[in-house]
């Protein structure tokens, strides 16, 4: 009844079209450390900076048809580096390791339909 | 390593070779450890790579690795064996080669006959000399002498005799119009030489300087300007001048400006130079009757592929040959089939000597040493004064041409070592005889 404007908090589910999720999922992690948690069902992700947990967690389960039980992240920072004496800075990374429910995996190596 | 032999029949073997697919598996294991000790992955410290990331990336290559070494030890084991000698590379063709299941592949194979070596000792064979007489010596100086006569222009005028050079300037005419080639300005004739066509030295015979006259001449049938060939023609010829040879008189003097202290050295050098053509020459007749009565004992049969393959090369000549109408008036007559035929007998005989060729090196221990080699390098060289550089460079860059090299040498040392065993009697012949080119 009421169209009351809540200040609600972010929905709980954000609604991502299939776009918008590759927006937000850059790609696979495939490091040392990525390979090996995968032993505890753990896959990593590089994600777009400005990603939240929720986006994260609706874009791989949207994605990859897999549930997602939960989502770690970390921002690596750039490097500052020097050009021609000139100081510069290396794009910041956010990477994700998204925890997937018992039994469930995700195959990096086919293609998405 | 399981082996079934499917076919024996005279020279040629087929095998079924089947090896299990765990040891391949663990072979390709041990290939991918051994990768990823030393692959390099964004993301991965060097050698920690997991295994199953190295297989995605190499496994392929890995397989297809395993795969041809298995089969190549596999062969090399089994004919290794068995003691075969395959006479060209063995076919191999494979049947099955899944990742998991077992390998399994076929190979088809000629081997070499059994080479029974003759008894070099019980041949025996005539050698041809012909010594080198004084009177052949006179002559081969005569001739060089007449090819240095120096030309005295005569003053008188008086008709050209046998001996005299006229210079002559001529228009050749077909048909009452002038042909290519046939127009000359100030050539030297010689009376009674060759070089001409005949007929018209002859005819230029008795004229003398200033005189102008035509000639008839009918070209031989077999002139290589198609156009001519059979045709008469008529020459304007206008006599210039007239020459004589002043014949060298062959004393110490002359043997000094040729570069000897003296006559005697001179005559020395021709007698050498001419011996040693006749070494040659005696040579190589010997070794022609050699090789004869070693191929009346190579009785064995030949592995089809290595005739097959001579007589191609053979057949390939022969189809340029008459491409480029070349062919021996006896081989154009005969039809295709009876030419294919006896090519094929001439490929079969000399394959049969080289095997066995081959066979009395391998038993004598022949080898052509490095030394043999670049002796005969430096043969080549001498052949292209110049460029040297570029011959040694040819040889470096091509082991192949080497091995050309090394073909000829291994024959004639085999060759010496025959002679040495059989009983060679000297015969002497006449100069004639012993250069004779005899049929093959």
């Amino acid at each position: 009844m009421s169209t009351s404007v809540s200040k609600a908090p972010a929905a709980k589910k954000p609604v991502l079209s299939r776009e918008a999720m590759f927006d937000v999922i850059r790609g696979p992690l495939i490091t040392e450390k990525a390979t090996a948690l995968s032993e505890r069902n753990q896959v990593g992700f590089k994600v777009a900076i400005d990603a939240t947990k929720p986006m994260i967690k609706a874009s791989v389960e949207g994605l990859f048809g897999v549930k997602v039980t939960g989502v770690n992240t970390l921002i690596q920072k750039g490097k500052a580096k020097r050009f021609k004496g000139r100081p510069g800075k290396r794009s910041d990374l956010k990477k994700a390791f998204v925890t997937l429910a018992e039994g469930q995996l995700i195959d990096f190596t086919t293609r998405l339909a | 390593m399981q082996v079934t032999e499917t076919l024996t029949d005279g020279l040629k073997r087929n095998f079924t070779v089947v090896i299990p697919g765990s040891d391949l598996s663990e072979k390709r294991d041990k290939r991918l450890a051994e990768l990823s000790k030393t692959m390099q992955m964004p993301g991965f410290r060097p050698g920690k790579v997991p295994l199953s990331m190295v297989r995605k990336r190499f496994g392929e290559a890995v397989a297809a690795e395993v795969l041809e070494a298995s089969v190549n030890d596999a062969t090399d084991k089994m004919m290794a064996e068995r003691s075969l000698r395959p006479a060209v590379s063995p076919k191999v063709e494979v049947v099955n080669a899944g990742t998991e299941a077992d390998l399994e592949f076929k190979i088809e194979m000629e081997v070499l006959p059994d080479v029974t070596l003759p008894d070099l000792k019980s041949l025996t064979l005539t050698r041809p000399i012909a010594p080198v007489t004084d009177a052949e010596v006179d002559d081969a100086i005569a001739k060089f002498a007449d090819q240095r006569a120096t030309l005295v222009p005569v003053e008188e005028v008086r008709p050209a005799v046998t001996g005299d050079v006229v210079t002559v300037d001529f228009l050749g005419k077909l048909d009452g119009t002038p042909f290519d080639g046939g127009a000359a300005q100030d050539s030297d004739v010689e009376i009674g030489g060759s070089g001409f066509i005949p007929g018209f030295a002859e005819q230029i015979e008795g004229m003398s300087v200033g005189e102008e006259k035509i000639i008839n001449v009918t070209f031989p049938t077999e002139y290589h300007a198609a156009n001519l060939a059979g045709k008469d023609v008529t020459f304007d010829i206008t006599v210039k001048a007239l020459k004589q040879k002043t014949p060298v008189v062959i004393d110490d003097a002359f043997a000094e400006t040729n570069g000897f202290e003296n006559l005697e050295e001179f005559r020395k050098f021709f007698k050498d130079r001419l011996e040693q053509q006749r070494a040659g020459a005696s040579r190589m007749k010997v070794k022609r009757a050699l090789l004869d009565e070693l191929a009346k004992q190579a009785d064995f049969t030949a592995p089809e592929t290595l005739v097959e393959a001579e007589f191609a090369e053979i057949w390939r000549q022969v189809e340029a040959e008459r491409a480029g109408g070349r062919l021996d008036a006896e081989d154009a007559a005969k039809d295709e089939e009876t030419l294919r035929a006896e090519y094929r007998a001439i490929a079969d005989r000399r394959v049969r000597l080289g095997l066995l060729v081959a066979e009395i090196g391998r038993s004598t221990n022949v080898q052509v040493t490095e030394q043999d080699l670049r002796r005969a390098m430096i043969n080549e060289m001498q052949q292209f004064p110049g460029q040297e550089k570029m011959i040694i460079d040819f040889y470096q860059k091509n082991p192949r041409a080497m091995d050309r090299l090394r073909g000829p040498i291994f024959e004639d040392k085999v060759v010496d070592h025959a002679l040495e065993l059989a009983t060679v009697t000297d015969q002497e012949v006449t100069t004639e005889v012993l250069f004779a080119d005899d049929e093959e």
